[in-house]
């Protein structure tokens, strides 16, 4: 078959879709190294790659990062000006151990507390520094929602053509075991488009800094529902929030 | 920590650079390479396994894998991210073959995920008007053509197994991929037009 006959297929070739005979023919091509098969070929594997941005943007725990580490062999980071609090914590567990038997369990625990709180607060320094980015951009601009109203969520979304839209919530209800809040982006033609997921604090309130540019011609309103936990590609619940862009 | 919207945007010297590094097996390249793509691994993948666990296993697994096979990657000309992101897809997708009994084709995926097959994409392809322009066409496909690519892209159905899942005869599944592929490159080539 020729290249031209080809010209439909690679994309299916790239996402693991081509039948015989064209996926033989592809493959051949490629393997002699056929530069209008390669060019193709690469420009349906770029086309592949970018289908992942149909994922629902999502957060993994920060212990994920230092398990990866820790498998290659490093070391866990710096403690900082932690590290007093850290010394005078293991002298102390030391110190229990050899006069307090039984007691190495408790302070283990405690320091194990005391890491993961330092943990949390690595994640919500680069959150806020995130937020700091966009609401300190000069383009950014801010809508209220929820105002006037006693127990609806209420808030404000700041948003930035080029960075992104921060959001700050209150009175938010508790999402449900398996379930998580999901921020769209409402165009102003066609279909919600999926801006990530986050949950709420346990008094009710949120911030959640989604990255990226957004086309504020194009762009009406953001807006939050509950989903069920892995987030959806289209709403499947009435929204909690709604924030009309441009209307302050 | 995960910077990754805020620091992808390398230049091309600067991931050039990671990968020399990695390939040094110098280990805070590693930690750079996961504030870059951790999330949207992360992302990509529990959307493919629909379980927060199993999707954190599967991110380790494919940093590990880029780590253990990073010595075949071209560091002048190759996208490290695109890479990654196929690993993890490939992790994932092997993972849910193997969970819901489906035959796994280990093969097919490790040659999909072959390092020399990122040279000459574009380093930034991540965050391009490539990615806005395709992202957006996702969105104006008709339900059924959106149904298809994900269920391809996502779970790594045949067209068989499509038209099994949806009820649908074989010959519309077809169609159906056709056309929403099409569309999808043509948006793609006016991206490359501009």
């Amino acid at each position: 078959m020729s290249c031209e006959e080809l010209r439909d297929h690679y994309e299916q070739y790239a996402l693991g879709l081509a039948e015989e005979p064209e996926r033989a023919e592809i493959r051949a091509h490629l393997k002699r190294g056929c530069e209008v098969c390669m060019a193709e070929f690469r420009q349906a594997r770029e086309l592949t790659t970018l289908l992942s941005g149909a994922a629902a943007e999502a957060q993994p725990s920060g212990k994920l990062r230092r398990r990866i580490l820790a498998s290659v062999g490093v070391e866990p980071r710096r403690l900082g000006w932690w590290a007093p609090f850290w010394a005078v914590a293991a002298v102390m567990s030391i110190f229990a151990a050899a006069y307090f038997s039984g007691r190495e369990k408790e302070f283990a625990e405690q320091l194990a507390n005391a890491r993961a709180y330092e943990r949390n607060q690595d994640i919500q320094l680069t959150r806020l520094n995130e937020a700091f980015a966009i609401l300190n951009g000069p383009e950014t601009t801010v809508t209220s929602f929820g105002a006037g109203q006693a127990q609806p969520p209420k808030g404000k979304v700041f948003v930035n053509p080029s960075q992104g839209v921060v959001l700050f919530a209150s009175n938010l209800p508790q999402a449900q075991s398996g379930k998580t809040y999901e921020m769209w982006l409402l165009p102003k033609k066609g279909n919600p488009v999926p801006a990530g997921l986050f949950q709420s604090e346990t008094d009710g309130t949120a911030l959640y800094v989604r990255r990226g540019a957004i086309d504020l011609n194009a762009t009406s309103a953001v807006a939050v529902t509950l989903e069920n936990a892995g987030g959806a590609q289209a709403p499947t619940s009435t929204p909690v929030i709604v924030a009309a862009l441009g209307r302050g | 920590m995960t910077l990754f919207p805020l620091l992808l945007a390398l230049d091309v010297k600067e991931e050039a650079d990671l990968i020399a590094r990695l390939q040094r097996r110098d280990p805070q390249a590693l930690a750079e390479l996961y504030d870059r793509y951790g999330r949207l691994a992360y992302s990509l993948i529990l959307r493919v396994v629909r379980d927060t666990g199993v999707a954190e296993d599967l991110v380790q697994e494919t940093f590990l894998r880029v780590w253990n096979r990073v010595q075949g990657f071209d560091a002048e000309r190759g996208a490290v991210g695109p890479w990654l992101l196929a690993v993890a897809r490939n992790r994932a997708i092997d993972y849910l073959r193997s969970t819901t009994g489906r035959a796994r084709n280990s093969l097919e995926l490790e040659a999909a995920e072959h390092p020399a097959l990122y040279s000459d994409m574009e380093k930034d392809l991540l965050l391009s008007d490539k990615a806005r322009r395709v992202k957006a066409a996702l969105q104006k496909l008709s339900p059924k053509q959106r149904e298809v690519i994900e269920l391809a892209y996502f779970e790594g159905l045949s067209q068989s197994e499509m038209a099994e899942r949806m009820g649908e005869p074989l010959g519309t599944v077809k169609t159906w991929v056709r056309t929403a592929l099409k569309n999808l490159r043509e948006e793609l080539d006016a991206a490359v037009a501009i």
